[in-house]
């Protein structure tokens, strides 16, 4: 579904460059659920931001369904994010002035859906991440975890094959993030879902399927879960982390 | 030891403010230019008051100075308001940051000092611009003087110390006030209040539905009711009327940003249709926090509507006054026994150097003929007149070639008629012929040059005039005597009041009855009177109508520019999600549109009326063209749209800027 090939990010000026992601080469099969883990300042977020449209690469390729999106227009890569894309942040950006629903329902609105089908499809997904009783809310009568679920909701109601999700238990407790958590494999499992993840939190990770460890913006290390339970493979990401080194107070 | 340490932090205090003081600048850009405006504004009209030149064009200035003064005072509380509504705002938005001053161990008061401090170092900065350039408004407003009384501009620079003066105690007035407010509030807040003050804004005030349809209904009865009293024009239906537009408009925008939501709710297929979710939730998310000023500011617009508008009422009005009393440069009627008195003519013959005179006679006609017909069709009133007044041609072309107007010609057989131009519509389809005597006249042509033909005075009818042959005038009876005169400069103030003098004397010495008070006129004495009225009425009404707008909307635009933070973020996740450029520009102008539309739909629906009443109450024929209430109304809307809209546009132009980075990026 997704193939990352030899993927460059530079910042900076002449004079002072940064390489923020360095030959990043992987794919992403269809229904997978991939987390992508490492230290502050190791990729992960450049690399979502590139994957997301958000960023341009400075070397290398990203395909979507064999499509390079560096070659979309302005036009095009709107279209792109808001059919192909969904994305679930760290500090949930649902929009105040919008109830719940408003807000899931928006990325339908965007593709000029009807009224009927938005509230038909909002409440549908609602219904399934467990949130249809708090429709009616505005974001700041609600708990972080139903935002996040919410984020969620938006994420997928259009129908959108690739779920990129930056860090998205980083607000929570521990409790909204298990919740959270189950939901996202549910999202995966039962629905099909697409999803990759950037998170500090082995925990979160070893939710996934498989796990690429970034380092200096290049791919250090890559876990796959198997059939291994999740106890062992969340004791296997933290085996790994160790031998990152680096920041390990990030890495709890 | 301690002096030393208390002076380290004094300077860095200072230099914090100083600091502070130009970053506000930067950041109420607009706030800041409306504060130097409104110091040029004050100077400019204080320097009427001081400027011994205009005081000497005309007796009339005592007035203008007392109504400068007054409307200065107004001004100055509409901007004494705004500065303290800024300056709460700003330490509103900046609460935090002063907040945590208090906790990295300043005292309250040394915070509230340095608040203080920079903002009167921001009013200080935009007084001394705004005398520099208050220098230019007063040459404008000088040079506008001079026209106004005919006189000639020559450009002066001059500084005037007494108004510098006034501006500054002015200024002084506004800032005091406003940073003891804060002060106070400074000094008695607590860290944490501080630091969640920012947090708090005006709340839904009306939160249940039911409560909120009947507020929103009752507003709109109200306002209804109201403007119908504002246009019924008696004083205590004025003053009823007021109140209940005032009532509307704080029902309508307290419920109206509540009431939006509900619309939506029970129809969904309008709310997701094109950028209407987006522009309405944001569009009520503000004004449900800030419905009280909306009202506030929607009640300014229409009092500076209605100043703008009478305004430009009363110069029309007073204008067209002077252009019909004064279309002869002399002129004297007299309906008393024996015609112009000889003591005038004798006056004018010894003091008034005269190139061309008459001495001639109005005739009454046989009948009301035209006098019924024109009744009949337009609002007109023939006050004291029975019947029609005829004047013969001789005379007639002699009063033209005197007014300096063109030749006409009368055919034999033939009547002109001579009207104000509000009639011309309905005379000069007039077919009938005029039987005066044994004479049956047709019908020629209809002139309307200004003739001294007022509803009131001794003058060449009221309103309309017959011309005719000079032969069928012979038998006819004389209704009053008129004298006309074209003078070699125009006739001195003391030269008029001496006329004034004589006609006085001789109402004395006459029976007391209508007919024996003479009329008495001069085209110097009615142009420099209409130009005193001007500018003792029209300068105050412009000067406060100009204030309430640079203050409503500076107070509209803080606040709009205040959420480029909060917009930015909210199109930056628009953007990701996948919201086209165009439509993210769309829904902004959208956004933009409608809050700065909103405040304005009420005082045009009120102003209009009520303009439109006022001008219908003056005299028939003197507000025509240009001064016609529909043009005193599209006038009046169109300088108040133009004010509003280079406002509205440089801040679309600043929060576009600011909240669509991405967009150029982009594409």
């Amino acid at each position: 579904m997704l193939n990352v090939k030899n993927v460059e990010k530079y910042y900076g000026s002449k004079n002072n460059v940064t390489k923020a992601l360095d030959r990043v080469s992987f794919n992403v099969a269809d229904g997978e659920f991939i987390a992508i883990m490492g230290a502050s300042g190791s990729g992960k977020t450049t690399l979502l931001n590139c994957i997301s449209t958000i960023d341009t690469v400075s070397a290398g390729e990203i395909l979507l369904d064999g499509q390079n999106i560096a070659e979309l227009q302005s036009g095009e890569l709107a279209k792109f994010r808001r059919q192909r894309l969904g994305f679930v942040f760290q500090d949930f950006n649902l929009l105040d002035t919008l109830t719940i629903e408003e807000n899931i329902g928006l990325a339908l609105a965007l593709n000029h859906e009807g009224a009927a089908t938005v509230k038909e499809q909002v409440e549908e997904v609602a219904g399934k991440l467990g949130i249809a009783e708090i429709l009616g809310k505005f974001p700041y009568q609600v708990s972080g975890g139903q935002k996040q679920r919410a984020a969620c909701a938006r994420a997928m109601v259009a129908g959108q094959s690739l779920l990129l999700a930056d860090e998205p238990t980083g607000a929570l407790d521990s409790r909204s993030s298990k919740n959270l958590l189950e939901i996202m494999e549910q999202m995966n499992r039962a629905m099909g879902a697409t999803i990759l993840m950037v998170t500090h939190d082995a925990y979160s990770a070893s939710y996934a399927g498989r796990v690429l460890f970034l380092k200096d913006g290049r791919i250090f290390n890559e876990l796959f879960c198997g059939e291994r339970s999740r106890s062992v493979f969340y004791h296997e990401i933290l085996d790994v982390l160790a031998v990152l080194g680096g920041d390990i107070s990030d890495v709890i | 030891m301690y002096w030393r340490c208390w002076e380290v932090i004094s300077v860095t205090l200072f230099k914090l403010s100083m600091r502070n003081a130009k970053r506000q600048a930067a950041d109420y850009l607009i706030f800041f230019v409306t504060v130097i405006l409104a110091a040029a504004l004050l100077y400019a009209f204080n320097g009427l008051i001081f400027s011994e030149e205009v005081e000497e064009l005309s007796g009339h200035f005592d007035q203008l100075t007392l109504l400068i003064v007054l409307s200065s005072i107004v001004v100055v509380c509409i901007f004494g308001w705004l500065v303290s509504y800024a300056t709460n705002f700003m330490l509103t938005r900046r609460s935090r940051e002063l907040g945590l001053y208090i906790l990295i161990g300043l005292e309250n008061k040394q915070v509230a000092r340095l608040f203080f401090a920079e903002n009167l170092a921001v009013g200080g900065a935009a007084l001394l611009l705004g005398l520099l350039f208050g220098n230019l408004l007063f040459q404008i407003l000088r040079a506008v003087v001079m026209a106004l009384f005919g006189q000639a501009y020559h450009f002066e620079f001059s500084f005037s110390f007494g108004a510098a003066g006034l501006t500054v105690v002015y200024f002084a007035l506004i800032y005091l006030h406003a940073l003891r407010k804060c002060r106070k509030k400074l000094c008695t807040m607590r860290i944490h209040d501080l630091i969640y003050f920012g947090r708090q804004n005006e709340g839904a005030v009306i939160e249940k539905g039911r409560g909120r349809r009947w507020v929103f209904s009752a507003s709109v009865l109200l306002g209804i009711v109201g403007t119908l009293l504002l246009m019924a024009g008696r004083v205590l239906f004025v003053i009823l009327g007021a109140g209940f537009v005032i009532a509307f408009l704080y029902g309508f925008f307290i419920s109206f940003a509540s009431g939006v939501p509900a619309f939506f709710e029970k129809r969904p297929e309008r709310k997701y249709r094109s950028q209407n979710l987006l522009v309405f939730r944001t569009l009520t998310a503000k004004l449900g926090t800030m419905g009280i000023v909306m009202a506030t500011i929607s009640l300014l617009f229409t009092a500076m509507l209605i100043s703008e508008g009478m305004g430009v009422l009363f110069s029309g009005l007073m204008n067209g006054r002077a252009a019909e009393d004064g279309a002869f440069d002399l002129y004297v009627g007299s309906a008393a026994e024996g015609g112009v008195s000889e003591e005038y003519l004798e006056y004018i013959g010894e003091h008034i150097p005269v190139l061309d005179s008459l001495v001639y006679p109005v005739y009454q006609g046989d009948n009301a003929q035209l006098m019924d017909y024109v009744s009949g069709r337009e609002d007109y009133f023939g006050f004291n007149y029975e019947r029609d007044t005829l004047m013969g041609y001789r005379d007639y072309a002699a009063l033209r070639r005197i007014a300096g107007y063109r030749e006409v010609e009368l055919l034999p057989g033939q009547y002109l008629i001579h009207c104000r131009a509000y009639l011309e519509d309905i005379l000069k389809d007039y077919a009938p012929a005029v039987t005066v005597g044994e004479y049956v006249l047709r019908f020629g042509e209809v002139y309307t040059e200004h003739f001294n033909q007022n509803d009131w005075g001794v003058g060449n009818g009221r309103g309309f005039l017959i011309i005719v042959p000079d032969e069928v005038l012979e038998g006819c009876t004389v209704r009053h005597w008129g004298y006309v005169a074209q003078t070699a400069e125009p006739v001195a103030y003391e030269a008029y009041a001496a006329l004034r003098d004589i006609r006085d004397r001789l109402y004395r010495s006459r029976e007391k009855v209508e007919g024996n008070y003479d009329s008495v006129g001069s085209k110097a004495y009615e142009e420099s009177e209409s130009a005193a009225f001007i500018a003792i009425t029209v300068f105050p009404l412009y000067f406060l109508a100009l204030a309430l707008m640079m203050t409503t909307v500076t107070i509209l635009t803080i606040q709009q520019l205040s959420e480029a933070r909060h917009y930015k973020q909210q199109f930056l996740l628009l953007w990701k999600l996948g919201m086209e450029g165009r439509e993210m520009k769309k829904a902004l102008l959208k956004q933009f549109a409608l809050y700065y539309l909103m405040p304005a739909v009420p005082p045009v629906l009120i102003g209009v009326p009520v303009l439109r009443n006022f001008a219908n109450g003056v005299e028939p024929g003197v507000l025509v063209g240009m001064s016609s209430s529909a043009a005193i109304i599209g006038i009046s809307l169109a300088v108040f749209f133009l004010v509003y809209a280079v406002y509205i546009v440089i801040a679309y132009l600043g929060l576009k800027r600011d909240v669509l980075p991405e967009v150029g990026g982009e594409g």
